[in-house]
């Protein structure tokens, strides 16, 4: 006991200019994300506020270049006991990161200890948490994408329904119309995509696949049977927007960004992790339009949307493992976090913990309230090793979908060479 | 100077031979001309990097090109001063770039006087094992670097980012030729007069090659200060990375932020270009050295 | 520290002699010390541990199972191995020797000038060769910028629309390798001023007087003389680029990486970025072997055919 002070104690003092609180020993909590743009600012204030609640946890964060550089930097971290003690991740890569010994497994009395229970969660929110039985992440919020729009431009062209919402966009063909119309308005492209991204494009994708009921992985393989023809479908619906100029060919996040925000573009698909960027800039009043987000319009059978969560882990840290008491302390923040995620919901997501979804102020929220339907028929990333953000997945979307989106391969052979790929790995 | 034809030889050539140099001169003129443009096309993305780096970012993605800024604003500046942890990448920077920079040139120095001056056992099949490793190719080690600094816990610290960078054969050819030079007669002087090999080294062959150490010490600085591909990989921890792999790796803010990125090259680039301006002879002097030329 | 220095016989390298002086040895030994232990851990323990490492199924930090030469056998019929292996030769093609043409051409003109004006011209091709590869890709990046970069007027004005040259694969390499060249050319242009600031101006003179034309003077004088910084430039460039990483890695990255893939990359992909550091290993002995074999070669080659002139 008297040890454990002492060792507190001078951990404490090591730490130049943290002990603020006084008497009491402070637990130094190293945080890593992947937080950018709009999220990034909302998981500040959440940090803050985290600060001033409670004095006997420090965190010291750090927001690293998402997908692949965040997640090589954890996973080579993990292994030799540099990783951080917290970290965001996806809960579509558990699996994968998993398979790698980069995450830490919580056992369920820590989780209880913490006050962390499943029944706050979505029974499958939760469970994707696990892998191989244990738990690896606890949910954070469910997150996907929305279709932006200037309404502006959607009542010049007559797209906009008498609530003020956007209509008739529904079915391919609609929706290409819709385009046109809105091109021939006088915007430079009807919607604006980062078709040079490979993730990005994999949600388009995927959600046009999920809404023709495809299965991308089953016990047979990848795309197997006419999943495959699904798949080339949906891939064929975006292609075909770049290749008659209603979308912009090979454009980067940022630019595609720039596109909506700068009026070239009348819509935008992006994640409602956008969502803060346009609130902001249209508080400070340089957005210079109305704008609105919606669920993407259904086309194909029935509404569906690519979804995904971002989750807290404990990274492993191999002959360097955390403490039980940093390791609850570890906890604690996460807990924390959920308990306050009614404000992340402001970042465009949904909280995984339903009590932060159960009360007036996320019900009233906007655009939130508008498309949080969508969580409803979400679908999520195949459950695999090589599956999730960062994964061999992604990068066959990076390798082969984005080429047939820009029209430097058919969607045809592009969706084969990419099935034969992934079996290849296998 | 090498130029084709002096002033001098101008005038004492015939006057036909005359003639044909006049004509040749304005192929000479043309080549100044074309030197001239390709000097501007060189310079010129810096220009415009820079000038990026001063305007208000809804200006830059304004249609247009505005080669002076319609607005001047050091926000990119401020911003990436003040939001990101640049100032820590520096010292990062400067901590493993001046001590890569100072064991080279030690390491370097010492090695090359003794196969220079002393003669031991070995000499010859280290000097050639020196001459032959010019060819190591350092990255391809990259993945043994990194499990060797982990066995070590050196990951994330100064001397992780250093030892790798440390086989410099190059340092030590090049001291071994210019000890090799002085002449033997203030080595026997020293020497009557008692001095020691380490006083001979540091108080006679060091000093009368201090021309050679700052050279190599300036190359060696700016190619640690430059270095991505270590320090990217041996450092995973935003307080210890170096201020290159730094902009590159930790992202700040989505949306429109091209001066940004842009501003926090430029300061990354800052140390190294006031350099090269400020030694600029030396700089050019100690590359010619380092590839065995002497200009 | 005992030293030989009542006699100073004894001293020098150019003494021919069977037997030792011991001190001096000693002496010399702790002289190389610090150098051999660096050879010794930093290079040649990681070479040995690098072959051993690629004969097993390892990740990148921990044991592995010992597999022989699979590794290598499963490298030779890797896909992504040829298109890194021809990708990196595709840029050394597109870097080494136009840089050099490049480097001799401008250097040519920069020796014409005089004073300031050659200082402050030869300043513009050197300044980028000091900045760090980050700042050359952000600035370059900027300067093609699908959206905003200055480079698409130009581009629109001949293709008719924005290029976004950097997710455009047969763009992709030879605009990396543009900007390499624009990057590195200046190191190239100094090692060729100083070749040419040591041919002496007398011969020049005298051939002029001979009547010589420029071209003549060129490739009867210039070009044989400067021969050995042509080879050397051709070397160090070469060793330079087979170990491109970082300027493909940057502008790469978030694009179809396989399809841009080299060789040093594949080695990070695999060790670092998939865990598998037995087939990173693998890849970089196959790495080393073909720098150090084409080196040599080259350089043998070049020196030969230098010598028939």
């Amino acid at each position: 006991m008297i040890r454990n002070f002492v060792r507190a104690a001078l951990l404490s003092t090591a730490l130049v200019g943290t002990a603020v609180g006084g008497a009491l020993a402070q637990e130094t909590v190293v945080w890593w994300d992947f937080l950018g743009g709009g999220d990034g600012v909302r998981m500040k204030t959440l940090l803050e506020k985290f600060a001033a609640e409670n004095p006997d946890i420090k965190i010291e964060a750090t927001t690293l270049e998402w997908g692949t550089p965040f997640y090589t930097k954890l996973q080579t971290s993990a292994a030799i006991g540099e990783g951080p003690d917290i970290s965001t991740y996806h809960l579509s890569r558990i699996p994968l990161g998993a398979s790698t010994g980069t995450l830490s497994p919580i056992t369920a009395e820590e989780l209880a200890a913490a006050g962390i229970n499943a029944t706050d969660f979505e029974d499958a929110n939760f469970k994707a948490g696990q892998s191989d039985g244990a738990q690896y992440g606890v949910p954070f919020d469910i997150h996907s994408v929305v279709l932006y729009y200037n309404k502006d431009k959607l009542a010049a062209a007559g797209l906009l329904g008498p609530d003020g919402l956007p209509t008739g966009l529904d079915g391919v063909d609609n929706f290409k119309a819709a385009l046109q119309k809105l091109k021939d308005g006088g915007s430079e492209y009807g919607v604006s995509i980062h078709s040079a991204a490979g993730d990005s494009q994999w949600r388009i994708m995927y959600s046009l696949f999920g809404q023709q009921d495809g299965q991308f992985l089953t016990d047979e393989g990848f795309l197997p049977g006419d999943n495959l023809d699904k798949a080339v479908k949906a891939t064929a619906v975006v292609a075909d927007w770049v290749a008659s100029g209603l979308a912009p060919s090979q454009t980067e996040y940022p630019a595609s960004i720039a596109l909506f925000t700068g009026g070239n573009a009348a819509m935008h698909i992006n994640g409602v992790w956008e969502v803060p960027t346009f609130t902001d800039l249209a508080a400070k009043g340089e957005l210079g339009f109305e704008w609105g987000a919606i669920q993407l319009p259904t086309f194909f059978d029935h509404p569906a949307t690519w979804a995904d969560s971002h989750a807290f882990v404990i990274p492993n840290r191999v002959g360097n493992e955390l403490t039980p008491e940093k390791r609850a302390a570890v906890l604690r923040v996460i807990h924390w976090m959920n308990e306050n995620s009614t404000f992340w919901a402001t970042a465009g997501h949904i909280p995984s913990y339903k009590p932060a979804r159960d009360n007036d102020e996320f019900r009233n929220m906007q655009p939130n309230a508008v498309y949080s339907k969508l969580a409803e028929t979400a679908v999520f990333d195949p459950v695999s090793t090589l599956a999730g953000v960062a994964s061999p997945l992604y990068d066959a979307m990076g390798n082969y979908l984005v080429p047939a989106v820009n029209g430097e391969l058919d969607a045809q052979s592009a969706t084969e060479q990419m099935r034969d790929d992934l079996n290849g790995q296998r | 100077m090498t130029a084709i034809a002096t002033d001098d030889a101008l005038v004492t050539l015939s006057p036909r031979r005359r003639r044909v140099i006049k004509t040749l001169d304005i192929v000479g003129l043309i080549a100044t001309l074309v030197t001239l443009l390709g000097a501007i096309i060189w310079a010129f993305p810096l220009y415009w990097g820079l000038i990026t780096t001063l305007k208000v970012e809804n200006d830059i993605v304004q249609p247009g090109i505005d080669l002076w800024p319609r607005r001047f604003s050091l926000e990119a500046y401020t911003h990436v001063l003040f939001n990101t942890k640049i100032g820590t990448w520096y010292i990062n920077s400067l901590a493993t770039a001046l001590g890569t920079t100072f064991l080279v040139v030690f390491i370097g120095a010492l090695s090359g006087y003794a196969i220079s001056q002393l003669n031991f056992p070995g000499r010859r099949i280290l000097w050639w094992l020196i001459l032959a490793s010019f060819m190591i190719p350092i990255p391809a080690l990259i993945v043994n670097h990194y499990v060797l600094m982990a066995n070590f816990k050196l990951i994330n610290t100064w001397m992780g980012v250093i030892l790798p960078q440390l086989i410099a054969p190059v340092t030590v050819i090049i001291y071994k030729q210019f000890f090799d030079s002085v002449p033997k007669e203030f080595r026997e002087a020293a020497k009557i007069d008692g001095a020691n090999e380490l006083q001979l080294f540091f108080r006679l062959y060091l000093p009368m090659n201090w021309g050679i150490t700052t050279a190599l010490a300036i190359i060696a600085f700016i190619g640690a200060w430059n270095n991505f591909l270590w320090p990217f990989l041996a450092v995973t921890k935003e307080q210890a990375m170096n201020v290159t792999v730094g902009i590159t790796q930790v992202t700040d803010a989505f949306g429109v932020k091209y001066a940004r990125d842009l501003g926090a090259a430029m300061l990354a680039g800052l140390p190294v270009a006031i350099m090269y301006l400020i030694f600029q002879r030396r700089v050019t002097q100690a590359i010619m050295l380092t590839a065995g030329i002497k200009g | 520290m005992a030293v030989s220095d009542a006699s100073g016989a004894t001293t020098g390298v150019a003494r021919k002699s069977s037997r030792y002086n011991w001190s001096e040895v000693i002496v010399a030994a702790l002289f190389v010390l610090p150098f051999i232990v660096v050879y010794g851990v930093i290079f040649v323990w990681p070479t040995i541990q690098m072959v051993w490492l690629s004969l097993h199924n390892a990740p990148l930090i921990g044991p592995g199972k010992w597999v022989g030469f699979d590794n290598y056998v499963k490298l030779f019929k890797d896909r992504l191995f040829s298109v890194a292996f021809w990708n990196t030769a595709y840029f050394v093609l597109l870097t080494v020797v136009p840089s050099t043409i490049l480097g001799l051409l401008i250097a040519l003109g920069i020796n014409r000038l005089k004073g300031w004006a050659q200082s402050a011209i030869l300043a513009c091709f050197f300044i980028p060769h000091i900045l760090p590869v980050s700042v050359v890709f952000r600035i370059w990046g900027w300067m093609f910028d699908s959206q905003f970069g200055i480079l698409q007027y130009p581009i629109e004005a001949i293709t008719g629309d924005h290029l976004p040259v950097f997710r455009t694969l047969p763009l992709f390499m030879p605009t990396v390798a543009w900007i390499t060249i624009w990057w590195g050319v200046g190191f190239n242009i100094l090692l060729f001023i100083a070749g040419l600031r040591n041919i002496s101006p007398e011969i020049y003179e005298a051939s002029e007087l001979d009547g010589a034309t420029r071209w003549q003077q060129f490739s009867r004088i210039t070009w044989p003389l400067i021969w050995p910084v042509t080879v050397l430039v051709l070397t160090i460039q070469l060793i330079l680029q087979f170990k491109i990483f970082d300027q493909v890695y940057l502008f790469g990255n978030g694009g179809r990486v396989d399809a841009t893939m080299t060789l040093v990359q594949m080695i990070f992909r695999n060790a670092f970025q998939k865990n598998m550091g037995g087939y990173g290993a693998t890849v970089a002995v196959v790495l080393f072997a073909i720098i150090v074999i084409f080196s040599v070669l080259q350089y043998q080659l070049l020196r030969a055919r230098g010598g028939e002139k």
